[in-house]
């Protein structure tokens, strides 16, 4: 079996618009811009976690490009490569070279998780999105599209994909539960839903962990729920708030240098956490990340200023 | 540009110093013949070995095929790169070899380098020079069993201070003899010491007066620091810390992490190595050197009273400093090969993936069939797993 099969978030990807969960808005009218291909425009979708963004991408290219569409297709994602020589290297060379001698009306480019490109990069990108808009479309996934330059924004059409609601959440799980010849209970169904707010991806994890413990059941969900690293993040922030900075850090450090948990996610969660912990003085907490986020975006060394937040964070325990 | 590079001779008779070896390492090259000995540089960093090597080669009409400490140098790598020189010597043109840094083979990392290169050095059929700084250790000794070895010795002080007025000539710059003298003294015969130390003191820092410049080591100059009886004290001694900034940051990052000061201590010192940090990162990004001398005054606001702080080289605990550069490798490694496959960033391989991964296999649900290589880390993450 592919390694790709072996997680269901990855068997039961759609592989076709229509099969798409929800998103009708964002369905409806691509379909209807697809009726005329050569008239596409770039595309930037935005919205949470795990709600198929990436997915219609791949969708699209699948549908435009047909069978060969990975040989025209360049997927890369900006949170693993983040700064101007990936655009320079990577997305310039694959959108310069021609050899569209085929029907395919252009090449497509996904950038995923664009908004983790530093600003030099976006500003690299604005001018390859214009020079090679003959052959090339671009297809830009964000999470928070307020990090993407206007200048990029006003290239591309904007999609935003909402969250997936429970119903629909469970109907999809019990359809993969049925798939797979997994029990699966209402209870423990509503429990991955809790857990997992929305996020498809995170819900089908759950539900094949939980299912590895034998049928989905409160019981099984609670057993496997909580094993993200996610977790961890939580456990850096209550060493901080407790003063014990020195295990804080080491802890981060584990994270980020032996998982490979990028500093920016790294943020990004103790944020979440911190608005779960119900901590007094949030908007104090919330100022001083985000000055540290700003400090390492403008070039600063990640540890050094991680380690200085877990540190300022010491002062609003109790 | 870094003086040390900029000055680096162009010419054997650009050079100063060490001129029998010289000589004898020419002669050498002049003479060779298949199956002469390879030659063995050893000397103290910064007198010119790699240089010698590089223009020597080149002013005979060699092609030079070079490794060096930044090339992983194992088995594999020393034999695919190296071996296919010493096959149709002729059909190559003239082709030499230079391992320089030799003494750094590492054993682990370079695994089966020493023998493999044994092995070629055992029966040359081009020229094959080695580079190191010492030759003591029982690797060199299996090493110079193989080669002629020719001894360099630091640059006496007469001839560092001809060569060094000749640069400051060049670059039209001036140095009190004062400052001549300490620079000379302080480089310990080491040119290249001598023209980063002459290259700093006559840019970006401007000395408070000539007395004060004397170098000091990191770790003496760090806890001179902390325990400095005043700010003026402690500026001196910051200011005689004559090191890249990037590791003067460092240096203090490390000893006030390892030191157990209390989180109030704490919080204060790193938000002030956050801000240096951060001053040095827009140099980088500006190239605004002179900017420079406003980090001396950033740190100088670590000083206080009473602070028990101690130099340490290293910020983490040896355990996870094996972990991050052992398991951490090979972790990275596979969630690059998963995030293809799964379209995600490695980062949320790492958050939302793994854990998961690891959770079904050790419930036996699940069966990654995927490079045996990660086999053991597999293993040894899920005996991780609560
Ligand atoms: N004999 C010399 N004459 C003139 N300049 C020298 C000499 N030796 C070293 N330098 C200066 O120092 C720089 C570094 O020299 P080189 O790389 O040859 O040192 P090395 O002996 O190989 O040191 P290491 O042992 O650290 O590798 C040169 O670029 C040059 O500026
Ligand atoms: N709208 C959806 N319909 C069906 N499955 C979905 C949907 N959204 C997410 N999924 C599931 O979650 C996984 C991750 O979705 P993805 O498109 O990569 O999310 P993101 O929005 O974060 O890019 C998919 O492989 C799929 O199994
Ligand atoms: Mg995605
Ligand atoms: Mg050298």
């Amino acid at each position: 079996m592919p390694v790709s099969n072996m997680m269901w978030v990855e068997k039961y990807r759609p592989l076709k618009i229509a099969d798409l969960v929800n998103q009708k808005e964002v369905v409806g009218s691509l379909t209807s811009l697809l009726k005329n291909v050569t008239e596409i425009p770039h595309l930037l979708f935005s919205g949470s976690a795990g709600v198929g963004k990436t997915t219609l991408a791949v969708c699209i290219a699948r549908e435009i490009l047909g069978e060969g569409w990975k040989d025209y297709t360049l997927e890369l994602n900006a949170s693993d490569e983040r700064g101007i020589n990936m655009v320079r290297e990577r997305v310039k060379k694959f959108s310069k070279f021609a050899g569209l001698d085929t029907d395919i009306p252009f090449k497509i480019i996904i950038l995923d998780e664009a908004d983790e490109m530093t600003a030099d990069a976006q500003t690299a990108l604005r001018r390859i999105i214009e020079d090679t808009s003959k052959h090339c479309r671009f297809i830009l996934i964000a999470n928070n599209i307020s990090k993407i330059i206007e200048p990029i924004q006003s290239r591309c059409a904007v999609f935003k994909f909402t969250r997936i609601s429970e119903k629909e959440v469970i109907a999809h799980l019990k359809e993969i539960a049925k798939k797979e010849k997994i029990k699966a209970d209402e209870d423990g169904l509503k429990a991955i839903f809790d857990y997992s707010e929305g996020d498809m991806r995170h819900a089908i994890n759950i539900m094949q962990a939980a299912a590895s413990l034998g049928s989905i059941t409160e019981e099984s969900v609670k057993g496997a729920a909580g094993l993200t690293k996610t977790k961890d993040v939580d456990e850096v922030l209550k060493l901080s708030l407790a003063g014990k900075i020195v295990d804080a850090r080491n802890k981060m450090i584990e994270l980020i240098k032996v998982y490979g948990m990028s500093e920016s996610d790294f943020l990004k969660y103790i944020n979440e956490a911190i608005y779960r912990s119900k901590v007094e003085n949030l908007v104090e907490i919330s100022e001083a990340i985000a000055k540290y986020d700003y400090r390492i975006l403008s070039g600063a060394n990640p540890e050094i200023q991680l380690s200085a937040l877990l540190a300022e964070l010491s002062k609003f325990g109790k | 540009m870094m003086w040390s590079e900029k000055h680096r001779p162009q010419k054997i008779s650009d050079m100063v110093g060490n001129e029998e070896a010289r000589n004898s390492f020419v002669d050498w090259l002049v003479k060779w013949k298949k199956g002469a000995k390879p030659i063995l540089l050893v000397g103290p960093p910064g007198i010119g070995k790699t240089t010698l090597a590089w223009i020597t080669a080149k002013e005979f009409g060699y092609d030079i095929v070079g490794l060096n400490a930044s090339d992983v140098r194992n088995k594999t790598n020393i034999e695919d790169i190296l071996t296919p020189l010493l096959g149709n010597t002729t059909l190559l043109g003239k082709s030499l070899i230079f391992i320089d840094e030799v003494d750094g083979i590492h054993g682990r990392s370079d695994f089966g380098g020493v023998e493999a290169l044994l092995k070629i050095l055992k029966e040359p059929t081009i020229p094959i020079i080695l580079a190191a700084n010492s030759d003591q250790s029982d690797k060199m000794k299996a090493i110079k069993k193989t080669t002629k070895t020719i001894y360099l010795k630091p640059v006496p002080p007469r001839l560092l201070r001809l060569y060094l007025e000749k640069v400051l000539r060049d670059e039209g710059e001036k140095l009190s003899p004062g400052s001549i003298i300490k620079v000379i003294t302080e480089s310990r015969g080491d040119i290249r010491s001598m023209l980063n130390l002459t290259q700093a003191q006559v840019t970006g820092f401007d000395a408070p007066t000539d007395k004060s410049f004397e170098t000091l080591d990191v770790e003496p100059a760090v806890n001179a620091f902390f325990k400095a009886k005043s700010k003026e004290e402690a500026r001196i001694v910051l200011y005689s810390l004559r090191i890249d900034p990037r590791e003067k940051i460092n240096a203090f990052y490390s000893s006030i992490i390892t030191s157990s000061l209390p989180s109030k201590d704490l919080a204060k010192m790193l938000d002030v190595l956050s801000e240096a940090d951060v001053l040095y990162g827009k140099i980088m990004r500006t190239q605004e050197w002179r900017l420079l001398r406003y980090l001396d005054n950033i740190l100088l606001k670590l000083h206080g009273e009473n602070l028990q702080v101690q130099f340490s080289q290293y910020n983490l605990p040896w355990p996870l400093l094996n972990k991050i550069r052992w398991d951490g490798k090979v972790i990275k490694s596979l969630a690059s090969v998963l995030a293809k496959k799964f379209h995600v960033s490695q980062s949320a391989i790492a958050t939302f993936y793994f854990p998961y991964i690891l959770f079904c296999m050790k419930n036996k649900k699940l069966a990654l069939e995927i490079n045996p290589e990660y086999n053991e880390i597999l293993e040894k993450e899920m005996a991780l797993l609560k």
